[in-house]
């Protein structure tokens, strides 16, 4: 079951499904910034979405209603990039070759596909926030993390600029929706997303060689909507889950269809299957961090408003700001090991060897914390604003949780 | 320059040719155009064809009419100016002139 959208080209209602509709979007969208300048560029525009429209209604000629990604996949690779140099106006014709000479130039060199153009946009996925150290880290190529202590430090030093710099960038840089985009935020090698378009489009024109025999074609229908059908829920779980509880592909019982053999030569090497046991480890681990999470943010909230630890005092005559050091400082060496076994068995998936010691793990989760400890310690001697908004850190949050609880009691 | 950049260059300068002996024939929407392009050296996208006649038609050499078809929604179709008849003209001869220097010249 997919979500469908509703549009309209040129005073024909269509419905897209999701992905498709994000593809068209993109392709028009460029397609607009191409003609940018073009006197005619509405016109120009307005042509093409016809065009579109046309192809679309001879699709769905066919008692069907929807008009599926793989549809609109096919319609924008048979429209072409949109150019407006006219002098590079047969250059498209060279790249969309006729079914005889695909073969022959595919099998001699072909010539490395051109970079593709980096654009700056936000990156939800792994973001933290609105994604836009990550997009922006794509973008220069530098590790995330690196990128956020920077960030993080530089909000303390620059009182609070570079925070409505990170605001301004959240409201104004597009977020990364299709494929296309993601790539084009950073250029990074094909995800499952990317694999799922290409295998879509390979497939479809497959088809199109079916087409005389009536038979062989509805056996290509079975076949490649048994094949996407499975990429789509691979590509699914790989985005709800993470990857462990991508499902290991298998036949359903009963199941018409013989096993297709795999599309493309990369396909041929079988996945690696996970370690033994991820299965039931990997919720586990999850939960547990959770938990922890939970009583850390416990923890440092009623040091802030109480003074002490969850109703126990502190030792001592430790001050509370040590207090929230040393519970933040216990998360993360608790946190640490159950890091660094996901790490390890996420890069044993992937076949890729495994650089991290469990170590390295605990140093890299404890670094980033010192420093930042450090930032605010030195921005308390240096800064005298800094100094007081620091001492009045804990009477804003008693005032805060006073307020909620007198509320709730009100209630 | 490889021989194959050398064949695009060429058809890039003679695609608007084409175009304007295309259009010269008959009444034309793009479909026509694309699918009597599309088995010849010259096969072309939408995705460049309507910029180019968008800009053959602000250099006056073809203009368009609305048309209703009997199916779907009324379409764009193409022909030439006096404008575009007189340069086809021109270029026809020229092509011409070539093609006998071409044969002409050389062993």
């Amino acid at each position: 079951m997919n979500k469908v959208i509703s549009i309209h080209l040129h005073g024909v209602a269509f419905q897209l499904e999701e992905s498709g509709y994000n593809a068209l979007r993109a392709y028009l969208d460029k397609a607009e910034r191409q003609l940018d300048g073009n006197p005619d560029k509405a016109e120009i525009v307005a042509d093409i979405e016809q065009a579109i429209s046309d192809k679309f209604r001879a699709l769905l000629a066919a008692s069907r209603n929807v008009v599926l990604s793989a549809d609109v996949e096919a319609v924008i690779k048979e429209m072409g990039p949109v150019t407006d140099d006219p002098s590079s106006a047969t250059s498209s014709a060279k790249t969309e070759p006729n079914s005889n000479t695909r073969a022959s130039s595919e099998s001699s060199s072909v010539p490395p596909p051109p970079p593709q153009p980096k654009r700056l946009y936000r990156l939800k996925d792994g973001a933290m926030l609105a994604g836009v150290c990550n997009g922006l880290a794509a973008y220069i190529g530098i590790d995330v993390t690196l990128l956020r202590l920077a960030v993080a430090i530089l909000i303390f030093f620059s009182f609070g600029t570079v925070a409505i710099a990170y605001i301004v960038g959240a409201l104004i840089i597009p977020t990364a929706q299709t494929p296309e985009e993601k790539t084009a935020a950073s250029g990074a090698p094909p995800t499952t997303a990317q694999e799922f378009i290409r295998r879509a489009k390979e497939g479809y024109y497959e088809g199109y060689k079916t087409f005389g025999d009536r038979e062989a074609h509805r056996a290509w229908k079975r076949k490649f909507k048994y094949e996407m059908r499975e990429w789509k829920q691979r590509l699914r779980h790989e985005y709800r889950w993470g990857w462990w509880a991508r499902p290991t592909p298998s036949v359903p019982p009963g199941s018409p269809v013989p096993p297709v053999p795999p599309v493309s030569p990369t396909a041929a090497v079988p996945p690696p299957s996970p370690p033994d046991g991820a299965y039931a480890v990997m919720p586990v681990l999850a939960t547990i961090r959770a938990l922890l999470l939970f009583f850390c943010v416990l923890g440092i909230l009623s040091l802030f408003t109480t003074g002490s630890l969850l109703g126990l005092p502190l030792p001592g005559h430790m001050p509370a700001w040590a207090g929230i050091v040393l519970v933040i400082l216990a998360y993360k060496v608790a946190v640490a090991p159950i890091k660094a076994i996901r790490r390890n068995y996420y890069y044993r998936l992937n076949g890729w060897p495994i650089p991290f010691h469990p170590f390295t793990e605990f140093w890299l989760s404890v670094l980033p914390f010192f420093v930042i400890v450090f930032g605010v310690w030195l921005a308390d001697i240096l800064i005298p604003g800094v100094h007081q908004a620091l001492l009045n850190i804990p009477v804003f949050l008693q005032n805060a949780s006073d307020a909620i609880h007198q509320w709730w009691t009100q209630r | 320059m490889s021989l194959d950049d050398k064949f695009s260059a060429l058809r890039k300068g003679l695609l608007e040719f084409l175009l304007l002996k295309i259009i010269a024939a008959d009444k034309v929407y793009v479909a026509d155009i694309i699918s009597q392009l599309r088995d010849t050296e010259f096969a072309t996208q939408e995705g460049t064809l309507y910029p180019l006649l968008s800009k053959m038609r602000r250099e006056e050499l073809l203009n368009y009419e609305w048309q209703e078809s009997d199916a779907g929604p009324p379409r764009k179709y193409y022909k030439l100016t006096a404008k575009g008849r007189e340069q086809l003209r021109e270029l026809t001869d020229y092509w011409n002139t070539i093609n006998n220097t071409v044969k002409k010249l050389g062993p």
